[in-house]
């Protein structure tokens, strides 16, 4: 009698091992997987988004999966490559455009752009979600520019705050260095250029261009140029420069971490989101409550070009037209419709567009004062080059590249290298 | 099979029948899970085959082969794999023997308590183990440098798990206490029912310790530590979650073990024949150690 | 003499032993207080050795962040009957914490794991071991040659496999490669060698049918091989963290692991929330090893006895 039970069991197991989800009536049911960008990875936030969502379109429901960064991206190509991809996702552009669309997988939302529309979006968002044949392959949400941050405190107990323009967040090469060397005489641990991999790389990418005034693409967006003599100057310097370490074992979140807990000076990884977080202290300061000050990243003439990040939703192309188009719907009500300033607020980040269907979206913050004051970086924004075919093996080799340089490779030599795979990369 | 030859025809027919009746449930898992993926990973590798909705196979036959032979990065995880099984099995085996034989003479209750103690690790998972190791070794404030400078043995703070001299140890340490578990409990046990005649006997002839150890006691629990070889290989190979939740195979390659690397050029990459190319490499090699250890494992016993 | 050094070596042994403990508790213990400790504590640069002020906010957030319904009993087979591929479900459960979920996911698993291998391990072991069958040669060779091999070689045509037959991001996407691995065959086989010819043929001479004989002659004797096979599979596949990352991807249908892997945020990785997961995660595992000790000690021994 047990041995039959315990057959049955099995056989009941064989059979019924299984569980994702479906909805007998006959609603459209799309799935969106998104990325922790702010409050978007917060379920009871997003929960709510959704509600209002389905309540004004009664005919789809929407499942959302959360996707961590450390192995998102891992998730995303498994169910790529399994025929079982999401139908929305909400990520930026170098996912979207220069990795999933370039490898077919979206749909093109040219369509959705009306005039009105291109008119409101902010042009150089436009540009980049789009391909180089026109398709776009992202509608935008929301937007940053990614900068870095320094320990106000730490700076004033050196003697050094002067270098820093707090009026126009702005400093100088000059004023970097002398800060960095100033501060190392008491701290071993100014600055960490985390290398591990994962998120974060805008911040190394960015202060390493914007040292010596180099690029990291041409302006074509065809080849890479991270080993120019501005670059390989660059990365010299952070090689050289006292209590600046190249460290493998972390990675942008745990460099942020170190710098709230008053390790490091300087955290190269930082947006409005870090600057209002108020988990262990109040927006602005670190753990032990010194002042943090949001900068752009030093430049020779202190004028930077700071890196974007812009967020916003694509679609996969799973082949069945109702999802595509309910899908499209839940795109346009979140960017460009009555859902707008929900998901731009959840988002904690700056709108994409000026105006979604009559509503001034520019006022969406006027009474908040830190995100009014980081407003001023927006102008700063440079170009964005993530949208490179195959960008997504070239931030590996980025990644790479740094952790050579760390453990005292040749620069010229490990820049090349990474050029080379880069480029092979882009052209394949 | 030689006893096959005084059999009927008819018994050999039925013995056919019922064999494959038995194994019927466990073939079936086992070719459609197993050796149909392991057949499309060998055909597989011969393309160059890639991620992309439009991708195209294209049959270049040994391409990826020869590219493996050149690929610095492959040679050196490959080294990395064998060295992760040359270390850690004969240190797990050694390790768990000397504890087990240090725990077997106390109390029953000590014994019991300290085999608990040791098999925690396995039973915690290696997701949470990770973390609170990762702590340990963090260059700022992990405590293995807080512990080591406190006591004078290092000047300055070691990055253990960003520096390639360290990186690939401290992996093993964390894999070493996660696989000694399963064996102290084996050999406690094995150590318990050794005949004890025979060690009395051996200790009234004026045996030392050592004698009895090696004469008497390692003959017995020769199986057990054949079975310990066999599930720590198998252990050892299969280290993954560590490298990916600590190193992701960094800094600069030096913790990459095939294993993550096929998972890394695959979901990294995007290059999936060449993936499935290493996959096959380790097959073989695997299938050979295996052999090897069968044989050896037949041949004394 | 010999005794005097002995006891030396004995009290050596007993300190060494008692360092080593300790070092093999810590990762728990800290696992364990930490959960309790606030962000300033975990997050502080001197380590806090005893929470100075405990906390359960780190448990509210775990159960806070995520939720799930406790349960899905999908129809079966109705994922090749639907449109989308997706299956029918028949009854879901109250929406509770996803943690939850997570543990109840990861305890199917397990068990679903250990009766299926068990089941189809101890048939076909002693098949192999006592049935002189054509082709017993070539299926032991193969079940030898790929039992040492890792899952991560076959990862991607196992992936595509799944997708087509519709197991994708299914429990039994992770379970039946488990199921597959032929190490479990391996060691019933050789515990039914054990099994005495000469039973065997008593019972064919009474006419006893091959199922009689394996239930009533050979299933007894190698139990406690499948004791053992039962405690190493449950053990494996609830650490087989690899798998569950792969197979498993909507955020109700995660293992335990695979729940905490996935909190580790970009930009603020919250310690306490990790730990607190991690303590959800092992605490009911260790329960259950440390009551039934003596039956999982004895399981795992025996499957060394005739290694």
């Amino acid at each position: 009698m047990k041995k039959l039970l315990a057959l049955a069991l099995a056989l009941i197991m064989v059979f019924a091992l299984a569980a994702p989800s479906a909805f007998a009536d006959d609603a459209v049911e799309i799935t969106l997987w998104t990325y922790p960008i702010g409050q978007w990875g917060t379920q009871e936030v997003v929960d709510e988004l959704i509600a209002g969502f389905e309540a004004a379109n009664p005919g789809i429901k929407v499942e959302v999966q959360y996707l961590a960064y450390a192995d998102g991206d891992d998730k995303v190509n498994t169910a790529l490559e399994g025929g079982n991809a999401p139908d929305l996702i909400m990520e930026g552009p170098e996912r979207l455009v220069a990795n999933w669309g370039a490898k077919g997988y979206m749909v093109d939302l040219a369509d959705m752009w009306d005039d009105t529309d291109k008119a409101e979006i902010f042009e150089s968002l436009q540009d980049s979600c789009t391909n180089a044949d026109g398709k776009v392959f992202e509608y935008p949400v929301c937007m940053i520019a990614h900068c870095m941050a320094v320990n106000v405190t730490r700076f004033e107990e050196a003697g050094v705050a002067d270098v820093l323009d707090r009026e126009n967040h702005t400093w100088t090469t000059e004023g970097f260095i002398k800060a960095v060397n100033a501060l190392s005489e008491t701290n071993p641990n100014v600055a960490a250029i985390y290398c591990s991999g994962q998120g974060g790389d805008q911040g190394t990418r960015v202060l390493i261009n914007n040292l010596y005034g180099g690029t990291f693409t041409n302006p074509e967006h065809t080849a890479y140029t991270a080993n120019s003599p501005e670059n390989i100057k660059a990365l010299q310097l952070l090689v050289d420069l006292p209590g600046i370490n190249f460290d493998p074992a972390i990675n942008g979140g745990e460099e942020i971490q170190l710098f709230r807990q008053g390790i490091l000076d300087m955290a190269f990884c930082w947006n409005l989101i870090q600057q209002t977080n108020t988990d262990n202290n109040d927006a602005g300061r670190t753990n032990d409550g010194d002042e943090i000050e949001f900068m752009a990243f030093p430049a020779e003439d202190g004028n930077a070009k700071l890196g974007l990040g812009i967020w916003g939703f694509g679609i996969f192309d799973n082949g069945d037209a109702a999802k595509i188009d309910a899908a499209k719907t839940f795109i346009k009500y979140f960017a460009d419709g009555e859902g707008t300033p929900g998901a731009i607020k959840a988002s904690g980040f700056s709108p994409a567009r000026s105006m979604a269907e009559g509503q001034d979206l520019t006022q969406l913050f006027a009474d908040d004062p830190i995100t009014t004051e980081y407003m001023k970086l927006l102008p700063m924004g440079g170009d964005y080059y993530q949208v490179v075919p195959g960008w997504a093996e070239a931030r590996t080799a980025w990644w790479n590249m740094l952790q050579q340089i760390g453990e005292g490779a040749d620069i010229q030599a490990a820049a090349d290298e990474f050029v080379a795979v880069a480029n092979a990369a882009a052209g394949a | 099979m030689g006893k096959s030859t005084g059999m009927s025809r008819a018994l050999v027919r039925r013995e056919t029948i019922a064999g494959y009746l038995f194994l019927l449930p466990s073939l079936f898992f086992f070719v459609t899970f197993v050796v149909y993926p392991m057949f499309m990973c060998i055909f597989t590798s011969f393309f160059d085959s890639n991620m992309g909705k439009n991708a195209v196979d294209t049959f270049i036959g040994f391409g990826n082969y020869k590219e493996l032979l050149q690929d610095k990065v492959f040679l050196g995880a490959l080294k990395n794999t064998l060295i992760i099984v040359v270390v850690s099995v004969p240190t797990v085996c050694a390790f768990s023997l000397w504890v087990a034989s240090a725990i077997t003479d106390m109390k029953p209750a000590l014994t019991s308590a300290f085999r608990v103690i040791f098999y925690l690790p396995v039973v915690t998972g290696s997701v949470a183990v990770t973390v609170v190791w990762k702590w340990m070794y963090n260059n700022y404030y992990g405590i293995f440098n807080y512990l080591f400078k406190s006591a004078g043995i290092i000047e300055k703070n070691i990055n253990w798990l960003g520096d390639a001299k360290y990186a690939l140890w401290c992996i093993i340490l964390i894999l070493f206490t996660t696989s000694v578990g399963q064996p102290i409990v084996l050999y406690v046990s094995a150590l318990g029912n050794v005949d004890h005649s025979l060690v009395e006997a051996a200790e009234v002839d004026g045996a030392t310790r050592t004698q009895v150890f090696w004469k008497i006691k390692w003959a017995q629990i020769m199986p057990t530590t054949l079975y310990i070889l066999i599930i720590t290989t198998i252990n050892s190979f299969q280290c993954f979650a560590l490298i990916q939740l600590l190193t992701s195979g960094g800094p600069n390659h030096s913790t990459d073990t095939i294993m993550y690397y096929i998972y890394y050029t695959a979901f990294k990459l995007y290059r999936y024949g060449y993936g499935n190319a290493m996959g096959v490499v380790l097959m073989i090699i695997i299938a050979v150690l295996s052999a090897i250890q069968f044989k050896l494992g037949q041949t004394s016993d | 003499m010999r005794n005097r050094k002995s006891m030396a070596y004995r009290v050596f042994a007993l300190v060494m032993v008692v360092i080593l403990a300790i070092l093999f508790t810590f990762p728990l213990y800290w696992i364990i207080t930490g959960s309790f400790k606030t962000g300033k504590q975990i997050n502080s640069t001197t380590p806090v050795w005893w929470p100075t002020e405990w906390t359960l906010k780190n448990y509210e957030k775990l159960m806070s962040k995520f939720k799930a319904p406790l349960w899905e009993l999908p129809v079966p087979f109705s994922q090749y009957f639907t449109e989308d591929g997706s299956l029918t479900i028949a009854s879901t459960g109250p929406t509770v914490p996803a943690a939850i979920r997570w543990l109840l996911n990861t305890v199917w698993m397990a068990v679903a794991s250990m009766l299926l291998t068990c089941l189809t391990a101890a048939l076909a072991g002693y098949a192999l071991a006592k049935k002189r069958f054509v082709g017993r040669t070539v299926v032991f060779t193969l079940i030898v040659c790929a039992m040492a091999l890792p899952k991560q070689v076959i990862l991607i045509p196992l992936i595509r496999e799944m997708s087509s037959l519709k197991l994708y991001n299914t429990m039994s996407a992770v379970v039946y490669p488990i199921v597959g691995w032929p190490f479990g065959v391996f060691l019933m086989k050789q515990f039914a060698e054990g099994i005495p010819g000469e039973m065997m043929e008593a019972a064919r001479i009474d006419g006893a049918s091959e199922l009689k004989t394996f239930t009533a002659i050979a299933y007894p004797m190698i139990k406690p091989g499948v004791g053992a096979l039962a405690i190493f599979t449950f053990i494996s596949s609830w650490n087989d963290y690899f798998m569950q990352l792969i197979m498993l991807s909507s955020t109700k249908n995660l293992t335990i692991s695979l729940g905490i892997a996935n909190m580790q945020a970009e930009n603020s990785t919250d310690f306490g929330l990790i730990m607190a997961g991690a303590a959800f995660a092992a605490v009911p595992i260790i329960i259950v090893f440390v009551i039934f000790q003596k039956y999982f000690t004895k399981g795992i021994t025996m499957g060394a006895v005739k290694g």
